[in-house]
């Protein structure tokens, strides 16, 4: 090689290092820019997220409703089904890379969470099509801590009891028609030997008692509430906590005695979460299981249809209360496709868009219980277990509390309660009363209270 | 390749000036050679090391809201992880965690690396056999030892400890064994690891010392505290800064097994971070939280290096 041809050669490499240098810092700079003010553009595709395990029935069902979308109004959409229990750290890797979903269908109570973040958008209850037809809880459950609504509600479920039926005529027991009933049943199930296979390995109450997901003040809130408690309360323009109030520690010190003096919970309980006490139910070594009616087909299928009762939880000293939820479709921020959104979200509480999302074909249901009044669920379905349900929902569904943020106070008020069942020798009064100031001082991070 | 290219074209460039120092873009070249090597690990560390670390920095100083923007918030979020009763009982169940791991690992595997000691072809099957939970995948080993851990009679160890007359054990179930029964299923993962470390230090012990210390009538036990033990003094240094680095970075085994619970008896650093950062969206605080563990372990680190350069 020359010296001429040499010299330049090493000059080249030197740019070459200063282009990839250059190009890395204006990627950095690129990182930190924000990405508001989208273009908007009515034929973009939607990217729409559901919480739902890829693969699964319910993702076909999904699968169904945006493909039936995408040919009624020409948008293309592409549905990604993402895992059931790290949905909303997929969502927050999304947040932080600023590009998120253009539709998410998730959980009621996620909208605090949502709205605080600015991840949605707001919402016209009179401007989206068809809102007359869909109910006013469910409505509510799409309401903020503003009073302003953030997404168009799509599904809506209410808890009940499975009971084994064939256990309780085994031990000879009624059904039960007080939490009292209810326990004696669960002692009976723990100790009678329902299965009759001689060996002492049933539970009479299934209990999801971890703090994962809060899971534990989901299970437990029907029970509060009927027995005249809640986790907070309404007083004057904002909330204050009502854990700590009298009705509150002795539903606490039920649940507390269930895990400790009566011991009718699995084993296990206070480390289980929804998917391990899934398989305790229908693995027949538990007789009772507060759950949604999303679980009825698995279980028909896993335990068999006659094997089980679906009953309205009892009342309590409040009288009749059940934990409602569900589902809305939230519109994301930043999409390209803001109309689109808003006809994807009517087109899902739609009669049409109801109906695929029954999943009576293939049994992958993501809609439990139509929002949408012109559709008859139980009738659609054939199943009048399905109406014990719907007048759960209609006469004693309770919304969670409607707060900035629900999700944090569930998972506060879970760490407390798995405390008290934890450690049996915990005085529940004083407990609560150290979750009560937890609560309090969330609230009051949070601006709502009272 | 470049090496050949950047000698050979310091040759011409030199021979024009042979006793004066070379010209400056010589010199700029010879200066860059290496950093020319180091370019492709420097960026990657640099984008997936250092920019995500200075961010954590800057966000721990933050209430992080993406579509928000973030609003500085000074040292809250600081005053608030420090706060937390959570923050402290997490740190000591690390620190007990580690330590116990450590311990019960390093013990374990010496054990086994004496008893397998050897050439005979049997024992490296043995070795491999014993070496398996280390290959596993850390969700199926939980997995396994949940089931393992199962808390009433019908539970595998449970019908062990039946055998002996003892049980049921809530295992981790129960905030009194949770972290205990946690650092069980760490030993049993650790101790193979550990053992192979053992063989290969025990390797290079000199074998005379061991016939010279029997000459001398030293038992068997003498012989490893005397022999053995100082022989192996860098694989125990090696082990314990790999464990202690382990040990207080410890996540997938806690949140697999119990998440923290119950009743937050298993709460470890990271679970505690996670949980703040990703399910109760406080990424900031969480920052906080990540930054001071890295400030613990900085400080252990430089703390641990001045006290050996004043033992030499």
């Amino acid at each position: 090689m020359s010296k001429q041809l040499r010299k330049p050669e090493g000059g080249r490499r030197f740019g070459a290092i200063a282009a990839v240098l250059a190009v890395a810092a204006a990627t950095v700079t690129g990182c930190s820019s924000g990405g508001s003010g989208q273009q908007q553009d009515d034929s973009a595709p939607l990217e729409v997220w559901i919480r739902q395990d890829a693969g699964s029935p319910a993702a076909e069902s999904a699968e169904a409703l945006t493909k039936a979308f995408s040919e009624e109004s020409g948008i293309e959409a592409k549905l990604v089904a993402v895992g059931v229990t790290d949905f909303e750290t997929k969502l927050q890797q999304r947040t932080a890379q600023k590009d998120l979903p253009d539709i998410v269908i998730n959980d009621t109570g996620q909208l605090g969470n949502l709205v605080t973040q600015g991840l949605v958008r707001e919402v016209d209850r009179e401007g989206v099509a068809g809102s007359g037809d869909l109910a006013d809880r469910a409505w509510e459950a799409a309401q903020g801590y503003d009073g302003k609504y953030y997404g168009v509600p799509f599904n809506s479920q209410a808890f009940a009891l499975l009971i084994r039926k064939d256990w309780r005529d085994e031990v000879g027991a009624d059904v039960p028609t007080s939490w009292d009933e209810l326990t004696e049943l669960a002692v009976k199930f723990t100790d009678d030997d329902p299965d009759g296979n001689g060996k002492d390995d049933t539970a009479g109450m299934v209990v999801p008692g971890t703090t994962t997901r809060g899971y534990l003040t989901w299970w437990f809130s029907t029970m509060l509430w009927s027995e005249g408690g809640g986790f907070v309360k309404k007083t004057g323009a904002g909330y204050a906590p009502a854990i700590s109030d009298d009705a509150s520690v002795k539903a606490v010190e039920k649940l507390q005695a269930m895990f400790c003096d009566s011991k009718v919970v699995q084993p296990g309980a206070t480390t289980a979460d929804s998917s391990t006490t899934h398989t305790v139910f229908e693995s027949g070594k538990g007789g009772i299981y507060l759950t949604g009616p999303y679980m009825l087909p698995r279980f028909d299928g896993s335990l068999g249809k006659d094997k089980y009762e679906v009953v309205a939880a009892p009342p309590g000293a409040g009288g009749e209360a059940a934990l409602a939820e569900g589902e809305n479709v939230y519109m994301m921020a930043g999409s390209a496709n803001e109309q689109g959104q808003q006809r994807f979200a009517e087109f899902a509480a739609s009669p049409a868009g109801q109906k695929i999302g029954l999943g009576v074909d293939n049994g992958g249901i993501i809609v439990r219980l139509p929002v949408n009044t012109k559709v008859d669920g139980a009738a659609e379905r054939e199943d009048p277990r399905w109406d014990v349900f719907q007048k759960v929902y209609d006469t004693a569904g309770r919304n969670a509390p409607a707060l900035p943020n629900w999700s944090n106070v569930r998972q506060i008020s879970s760490e407390g309660l798995n405390g008290v069942v934890s450690d049996c020798s915990r005085d529940v009064g004083r407990a609560m009363d150290e979750l009560a100031g937890e609560i309090d001082a969330e609230l009051e991070k949070q601006g709502a209270k009272g | 390749m470049t090496v050949t290219e950047a000698r050979t074209s310091r040759g011409p460039a030199t021979k024009g000036a042979p006793r004066t120092a070379p010209p400056v873009r010589t010199r700029l070249r010879r200066a860059a050679t290496p950093w020319l090597f180091l370019a492709p690990a420097l960026l990657l560390f640099l984008y997936f090391k250092f920019i995500p670390m200075a961010e954590a920095v800057r966000m721990s100083f933050q209430e992080v809201r993406p579509f928000l923007g973030n609003t500085y918030v000074g040292g809250a979020n600081y005053s608030e992880i420090a706060g937390k009763s959570d923050f402290g009982a997490a740190v000591w169940h690390t620190v007990v965690l580690a330590v116990a791991t450590t311990a019960g690992s390093i013990v374990l595997g010496m054990v086994l690396a004496l008893l397998l000691e050897g050439q005979t072809r049997s024992l490296w099957f043995i070795r491999s056999a014993i070496f398996l939970p280390v290959v596993t995948a850390m969700a199926v080993v939980a997995e396994v030892w949940r089931v393992m851990y199962y808390p009433a009679e019908g539970g595998a160890l449970n019908s062990v400890l039946s055998v002996i007359g003892l049980g049921p054990s809530e295992f981790l179930n129960s905030p009194d064994s949770s972290l205990a029964s946690i650092a069980f299923v760490g030993v049993w993962r650790g101790a193979p690891y550990d053992m192979m470390i053992f063989l290969a230090g025990l390797a290079g012990v000199d074998r005379v010392l061991y016939e010279a210390s029997a000459v001398d009538g030293a038992s068997r036990f003498r012989r490893i505290w005397h022999v053995t033990l100082p022989g192996l003094r860098p694989v125990f240094a090696i082990l314990l800064t790999l464990a202690a680095i382990r040990g207080l970075r410890i996540f997938t085994e806690v949140f697999l097994l119990t998440n923290g619970g119950p009743d937050g008896s298993t709460e470890v650093l990271l679970t505690l971070t996670y949980k703040l950062g990703l399910e109760r969206n406080e990424l900031g605080v969480a920052a906080a939280g990540t930054v001071l563990l890295f400030a613990i372990l900085l400080v252990l680190t430089v703390a641990s290096r001045v006290r050996r350069r004043g033992v030499r």
